[in-house]
């Protein structure tokens, strides 16, 4: 009897210890979790760069309160790339080489492309959470893709939209040729011919663009009972107000795509894009304490305006990281960088049940898979949902 | 050599060679913009041929700087001797048609870009080092050609343009054909810069050819200097790195550390940092030190 004491005894005692060695063995390496994230913070677009980054610190700040990663502070270094690619390049070149175990970024495309095949060739993670899957699918596993394959989910989700007005049996786009707009486009037209409706050649927008008369004509000219929007959000408000002040009165006939979801589209729109129909991947309208904190303090530092649709990717982006880092044996021990930068990147791309701010996600290879979609209609500045779209 | 190093390296040496490529032109004032568009035609050109074709890199460069010369000289017959104003016009004309050309491409990736140019080498240090010798030896090369052109009478000649149009013709000078040569040289160099850039990214987006390139190379020629090759040397290194080296907290005041500079420089020193006097004075120092060290 005592023997089989002593052993029980060992054994737990056995227990104890390797797994509290294996405890020691993650616990971090490091006085704080640095992570740098490639922005646009000058420049063209700045406005969109202010709000990814006040989202990640948000983020920062609340993982901070809560105790940090592994015990140890997390801070997000914003670094300007000023959407300049050279620049662009040399910073992520400087970040690799900093020992950096994971980033965020780069923004946008064109930053995308020139910077992060260098992150690529060092094998070191970095979230490119504002860009398309066809973007950030040429740079796996060393990144995920914040959103599904582009024909496969948009396809579906206009589809829906299409439901939801049996009558409508013609569409036109109004499309501008920038990065993966016009193979978002071209999911458009898959979905819509996919159940019945007829696509009409679209209406290319030039990126110069300043009048919109000309293009308005030759849309109505073929007499469409839909329009769907494929373009920056100004110009698309710009084109609804044409629309209107040429007889169009169906407004919610009218879509606006997930990248007109910006604030120039309610600045400029007004009272104009009343009854419009936008889709994205974020409902505001959510009522969690999470989301309505996250929008109470946006509002708070932003004059009272809300939250954009963007604002929640990064913020949602260094929470995945938190937990890679925490679900892994990371330490952010130096001498163990390329092993540790891997198991982030491979814990990240099939992260499941990812608690985001909006929902709850799995990962797989990379790409999220139960991400829902969302129609709204537009009401004085404000989206009221429509239609919830599960893949 | 470090990562960063490399990078800022080779696009200062892009800089460099695109800023001569404006310059050259400049010297008889012609503002030819079209040399961006020469970047981006030959670039994406040579990245098709690498990516579908599997030509072989030296020969889609040698390609590209020769579709880089073929565009300058076909279009150089008509704007030759064009004014500046013309020449101007011509040039962002042409980046609006190429960028509209490469849009509607899906054979070059269209407006996603073309992805996952191979290493030179197989390899990513032998690619470092092949792109950087590449560039540095067309620095000395073409360094080299502009200096000697600045020393000879078609220099001379082009200067004389540069000042006054009536006054050239009546010294015998054939405008046209000077422009034309000059045109060429330029297209033909950013035809050869262009796939050297798309290879230092490894990829290709239309973003990177736009008119921030045009005002890059504008600072740099007119920060440095317009009347020689050397203010470009001075600076295309300093404008490039002096932001990089900006702490965080004064990074997003690099636009406006750019425009002060730039106004300080026109206001104090219209003509550049580096003129053709400070270069004469450099050069007379030089030959009398040489002579000295003979004689001794």
């Amino acid at each position: 009897m005592k023997k089989a004491k002593f052993v029980v005894v060992a054994a737990m005692a056995l227990v104890f210890l390797t797994t509290g060695f294996g405890f020691a063995q993650t616990q971090a390496q490091v006085k704080e979790w640095r992570v740098p994230f490639l922005n646009c913070l000058t420049g063209a677009i700045a406005s969109i760069g202010e709000y990814l980054q006040w989202g990640a610190e948000r983020a920062a700040l609340e993982i901070n309160q809560a105790g940090g990663i592994k015990g140890k502070p997390v801070k997000v270094i914003g670094v300007d790339t000023a959407l300049d690619p050279q620049k662009g390049s040399v910073e992520m070149a400087r970040i690799v080489e900093e020992g950096t175990l994971v980033a965020m970024g780069p923004v946008p495309e064109p930053v995308i492309m020139a910077a992060m095949p260098i992150a690529v060739e060092n094998g070191m993670a970095s979230v490119t959470a504002t860009t398309s899957y066809e973007y950030a699918v040429k740079f796996f596993p060393w990144t995920v893709s914040w959103f599904p394959p582009t024909e496969q989910r948009l396809g579906e989700l206009v589809a829906a939209w299409a439901g939801l007005h049996p009558d409508m049996k013609s569409v036109i786009q109004f499309v501008e040729p920038y990065g993966p707009w016009p193979g978002m486009a071209e999911a458009h037209v898959k979905g819509l011919t996919s159940v019945g409706v007829k696509v009409m050649p679209k209406v290319d927008v030039p990126s110069d663009a300043v009048t919109f008369g000309p293009l308005v004509v030759k849309a109505l000219e073929q007499k469409p009972d839909g329009i769907v929007f494929v373009c920056n959000a100004e110009k698309i408000a710009k084109i609804i107000r044409e629309l209107k002040s040429r007889g169009w009165t169906k407004m919610d006939r009218l879509l606006v795509f997930s990248s007109g979801d910006a604030p120039e589209l309610y600045a400029t729109g007004g009272a104009d894009i009343n009854g419009v129909e936008i889709y994205n991947y974020i409902n505001p309208n959510l009522d969690t304490p999470r989301w309505n904190a996250f929008k109470e303090a946006y509002m708070k530092a932003h004059n009272g305006n809300q939250p954009p649709s963007l604002s929640t990717n990064y913020y949602d982006a260094l929470y995945m990281i938190k937990r890679s880092i925490e679900s892994t044996a990371v330490t952010g021990d130096p001498k163990k960088f390329k092993e540790e930068r891997k198991m982030i990147a491979e814990y990240m791309a099939n992260m499941k049940d990812f608690h985001g701010i909006m929902f709850n996600w799995d990962m797989k290879n990379g790409v999220p898979t139960n991400k829902p979609t969302f129609i709204f209609s537009i009401q004085e500045g404000k989206k009221k949902l429509v239609k919830e779209v599960k893949p | 050599m470090s990562l960063a190093l490399y990078y800022y390296l080779s696009i200062t040496a892009v800089n460099i060679l695109m800023s001569w490529a404006l310059y050259v032109p400049y010297r008889m004032a012609h503002l030819h913009f079209i040399t961006v568009a020469n970047m981006a035609i030959s670039g994406y050109t040579a990245g098709y041929l690498v990516m579908a074709l599997n030509v072989p890199f030296s020969l889609a460069l040698a390609i590209g700087f020769l579709l880089g010369g073929v565009i300058g000289y076909l279009v150089s017959l008509f704007i030759g001797d064009a004014p500046t104003f013309a020449v101007v016009i011509v040039g962002f004309t042409f980046i609006y048609i190429t960028r509209t050309v490469i849009e509607n491409m899906p054979s070059v990736g269209g407006t996603m870009g073309m992805f996952g140019l191979p290493n030179i080498g197989g390899s990513p240090s032998v690619h470092r080092f092949v792109i950087l010798g590449i560039l540095y030896g067309l620095v000395v090369l073409v360094g080299f050609l502009i200096h000697r052109f600045d020393h000879c009478s078609l220099g001379r000649a082009a200067s004389a343009v540069f000042v006054d149009k009536d006054l050239a013709v009546s010294l015998g000078i054939d405008i046209r054909k000077l422009g034309i040569l000059l045109q060429t040289f330029s297209c033909t160099l950013a035809g050869g810069c262009g796939v050297l850039y798309g290879f230092i990214y490894r990829s290709f987006h239309l973003d990177f050819f736009t008119f921030h390139l045009v005002g890059i190379t504008m600072t740099i020629i007119f920060v440095g200097g317009y009347s020689t090759m050397w203010g470009t040397v001075l600076a295309a290194p300093l404008l490039y790195g002096i932001p990089l080296l900006f702490p965080p907290e004064i990074a997003s005041w690099r636009i406006v550390i750019y425009g002060a500079l730039l106004i300080l420089v026109l206001v104090l020193k219209p003509e550049g940092f580096i003129t053709r006097r400070s270069v004469y004075c450099v050069e007379g120092f030089l030959s009398r030190a040489q002579k000295k060290l003979n004689n001794s």
